[in-house]
């Protein structure tokens, strides 16, 4: 798949107010999740203000070929506000955390939302005819005066201009002690998981006032924490299973068939330390920021902050494969600790066919790696090398006092203020979301729309 | 969005300088290497090692890394205190990274900080998370009360520390920042809890050691092993002075454990 990336979207910068490359940008405006709907019609973006922004693809057209498959704002609202907690005297941030949509059973889109302590069930859903023709009141919805009225008339649904509505269905509150970090769709389409830092609870999606805890590694006592939970999924296929991250760079996979409480793994994956790379930072780089099954549910995909592994589920000791993202960092940690980049969290990304895996890196970098040919490209996400139709220019970081090519990237003149942290795969077709701070930018590959 | 310069510290084609320990290492600054060295001889004759060498310029780096590192993460933990909320995640592996330096230089075997009412007392982490993500069934405590059981003596003793002219008549202003920082830290984390309770505690503390001179022995290097590889000369100095005011530090401990009866008594009620 890895042949020329070209530049899908001319509209990419829906969320700044200022279209100037240079103008600043408000911190409301920083996207912080990225999401694909089943089909890949829509692509929903949230971000630090608390809104969501839906995109849709336009459907392809024979009389413009061009202009096919961009993806245009469909929908924008305000999912979160930001809250105040009296008791602790903390502000809960609005910040959404995760997007996960429902698969469609109706002509309604559903999507779950949710920030640091709430989770919202929002339903998107198009009006495109409207009734006319009403007996009591006129076309602006005034009385009419009975008296003028002298036959009836069944009022009809008329075409209108096609109104985008959104509304909360369901708000999945007060269950989290802690900070949400991930929220996961069950298989069987009626339960969902959120995962906070110790804790993850089981939800149906029309219940909203109970939820079950599943997974709890809360200690006795708080003075003996030394492991939080990063992420949790469930599995594609199998809804009794799912797998959970933490901070030591552990994966558990669960079996909730075992016990109501699935505080006992049926599984651990655990890549045991190499003691020669032992360092102050070996446990801090090891928590496992993202962890995604493939599609085919056979396999996982973890981040760290230096590389993305692919373990297969029937092998615990260790991964499948490893991919180096930025290993001209390792070298650098000390530096990372200080400025606290070495804390930021990495997602990653499989294409519909399990074939390729993407995650974000420094200075607008993505990095995207084929499993069969064991190439690897990196890419970057900037309005100076996004012009519309544009292919990307595959870019090259050297080390620092290496052979330097033109154009390549010394590591002392990365950016680290421009980190890629969101990033989406299509699930069907070539196509990528990237977020870069408050820009959202999608790329096709045009030559091979199919994915193999 | 404004960066400040602490997160923004590698710009765009500009070369900025990495951290201290790169530097130092890259140019071998006469000061800070005789500093260093200064430390290890001195760590060495702490442990008995008679031979006086200095150590291979990677031992020597790991110690100037892992000073940085406690540095860093005590800043960090600190900046908590500031207001600026952290992550659940972000604390654990700064604890986590805390406990491991910790350990490292206990195992180094620096000698005189033996005591176990010293080494036990310092317990950030307990503090931090307990006190801080307090649950509904999590009775309010102060530091000092929870951990009565084992006879900690960190919190009356971390008030004394933020008085820097006590401690840093005797000592080079970069380390005695670097144990008031620590201390203040560990002090801090009780602020975690309950805001009018540690105020309370927080009058108590400084009444108490106020026109004691046990700041300066307790400072002068037998607290924790920080203190020790960072000044060597007082610690020299210090160590018969710490064994001879034994007898006061004997009334202190009396007087600290009454403090936590005290506080428990408070708290209870």
């Amino acid at each position: 798949m890895l042949s020329p990336i070209q530049v899908l979207c001319s509209d990419i910068t829906t969320l700044s107010l200022e279209p100037e490359p240079f103008a600043s940008y408000t911190e409301a405006d920083i996207i912080s999740t990225v999401e694909f709907n089943h089909t890949g019609e829509l692509l929903a973006t949230g971000d630090k203000g608390g809104r969501v922004v839906i995109f849709q693809r336009e459907p392809e057209s024979k009389t413009e070929p061009f202009s096919q498959g961009e993806y245009n704002v469909y929908s924008t609202f305000q999912s979160h506000e930001p809250e105040f907690d009296y008791l602790k005297s903390l502000e809960i941030e609005e910040k959404i955390n995760k997007i996960r949509w429902l698969p469609q059973q109706n002509a309604a889109h559903f999507l779950l939302s949710t920030n640091d302590k709430t989770i919202k069930l929002w339903k998107v859903s198009e009006r495109d005819k409207r009734p006319e023709g009403y007996n009591l009141k006129d076309e602006e919805g005034r009385i009419k005066d009975i008296s003028t009225v002298t036959s009836l008339q069944v009022p009809v649904l008329k075409p209108m201009d096609l109104m985008v509505e959104v509304s909360p269905r369901r708000v999945f509150a007060n269950a989290h002690t802690y900070h949400v970090n991930s929220i996961s769709v069950n298989s069987d389409y009626e339960t969902y998981m959120s995962a906070d830092d110790l804790r993850i609870n089981l939800w149906h999606l029309d219940i909203t006032d109970r939820s079950f805890n599943i997974v709890d590694i809360k200690p006795a006592n708080m003075e003996d924490l030394t492991e939080v939970i990063t992420a949790a999924e469930f599995h594609p296929h199998h809804c009794n299973l799912f797998v959970y991250s933490s901070s030591k760079g552990t994966l558990r996979l669960c079996d909730m068939r075992e016990a109501a409480l699935c505080d006992k793994h049926s599984k651990l994956f655990e890549e045991p330390e190499d003691p020669s790379a032992r360092s102050f930072f070996s446990e801090i780089i090891s928590s496992v920021s993202d962890v995604k099954f493939s599609h085919s549910g056979r396999y996982l995909l973890t981040r760290d902050y230096l590389t993305a592994k692919v373990w297969d589920l029937n092998m615990e000791s260790k991964p499948l494969e490893t991919y180096q993202v930025h290993d001209y960092l390792r070298s650098k940690l000390c530096s990372l600790y200080e400025n606290d980049c070495i804390f930021d969290k990495f997602e990653c990304a499989w294409n519909g066919s399990d074939s390729v895996i993407m995650t974000g890196a420094y200075n607008n970098f993505f990095r995207m790696f084929d499993r069969n040919t064991k190439r690897d490209v990196t890419l970057e996400a900037s309005r100076e090398s996004s012009k519309p139709r544009a292919v990307l220019k595959p870019r090259r970081v050297c080390a620092a006092g290496g052979k330097r090519r033109k154009d390549d990237i010394s590591v002392d003149s990365l950016d680290f203020t421009k980190k890629i942290l969101h990033t989406a795969w299509h699930p069907n077709e070539n196509i990528i979301a990237i977020a870069a701070t408050n820009n959202l930018y999608i790329f096709q590959d045009k030559l091979n729309s199919e994915m193999h | 969005m404004t960066l400040s310069k602490d997160t923004s510290m590698l710009g765009r084609g500009v070369k900025r300088k990495w951290s201290c320990l790169e530097e130092l290492e890259a140019e071998g600054l006469p000061d800070a290497a005789e500093e260093k060295q200064q430390s290890a001889s001195d760590e060495s004759a702490e442990s008995g090692d008679e031979a006086g060498l200095l150590p291979p310029r990677s031992d020597m780096s790991h110690l100037q890394q892992r000073q940085l590192v406690l540095g860093l993460c005590l800043e960090k933990l600190q900046r908590y205190q500031a207001g600026m909320e952290l992550s659940l995640r972000r604390s654990v592996l700064l604890i986590n990274t805390l406990r491991q330096i910790q350990e490292e230089m206990r195992s180094d075997g620096v000698g005189t900080c033996t005591s176990d009412v010293l080494l036990n007392g310092v317990h950030p982490d307990s503090c931090l998370l307990r006190d801080d993500f307090r649950e509904e069934d999590m009775p309010v405590t102060c530091p000092g009360c929870a951990e009565g059981d084992a006879e900690s003596l960190s919190p009356p003793l971390s008030p004394e520390f933020p008085s820097p002219e006590a401690a840093g008549d005797q000592q080079k202003p970069p380390p005695a920042a670097t144990v008031s920082t620590f201390s203040d830290a560990v002090n801090a984390m009780g602020y975690l809890s309950d805001l009018a309770l540690d105020d309370i505690f927080e009058d108590i503390d400084t009444s108490m050691y106020e026109t004691s001179d046990l700041p300066s022995a307790w400072s002068a290097g037998s607290l924790w092993p920080v203190s020790v590889s960072l000044w060597p000369d007082e610690d020299v100095k210090m160590r018969p002075g710490s064994h001879s005011s034994a007898g006061s530090l004997q009334s202190c401990l009396t007087d600290l454990n009454e403090l936590d009866h005290i506080m428990e008594i408070l708290v209870k009620s």
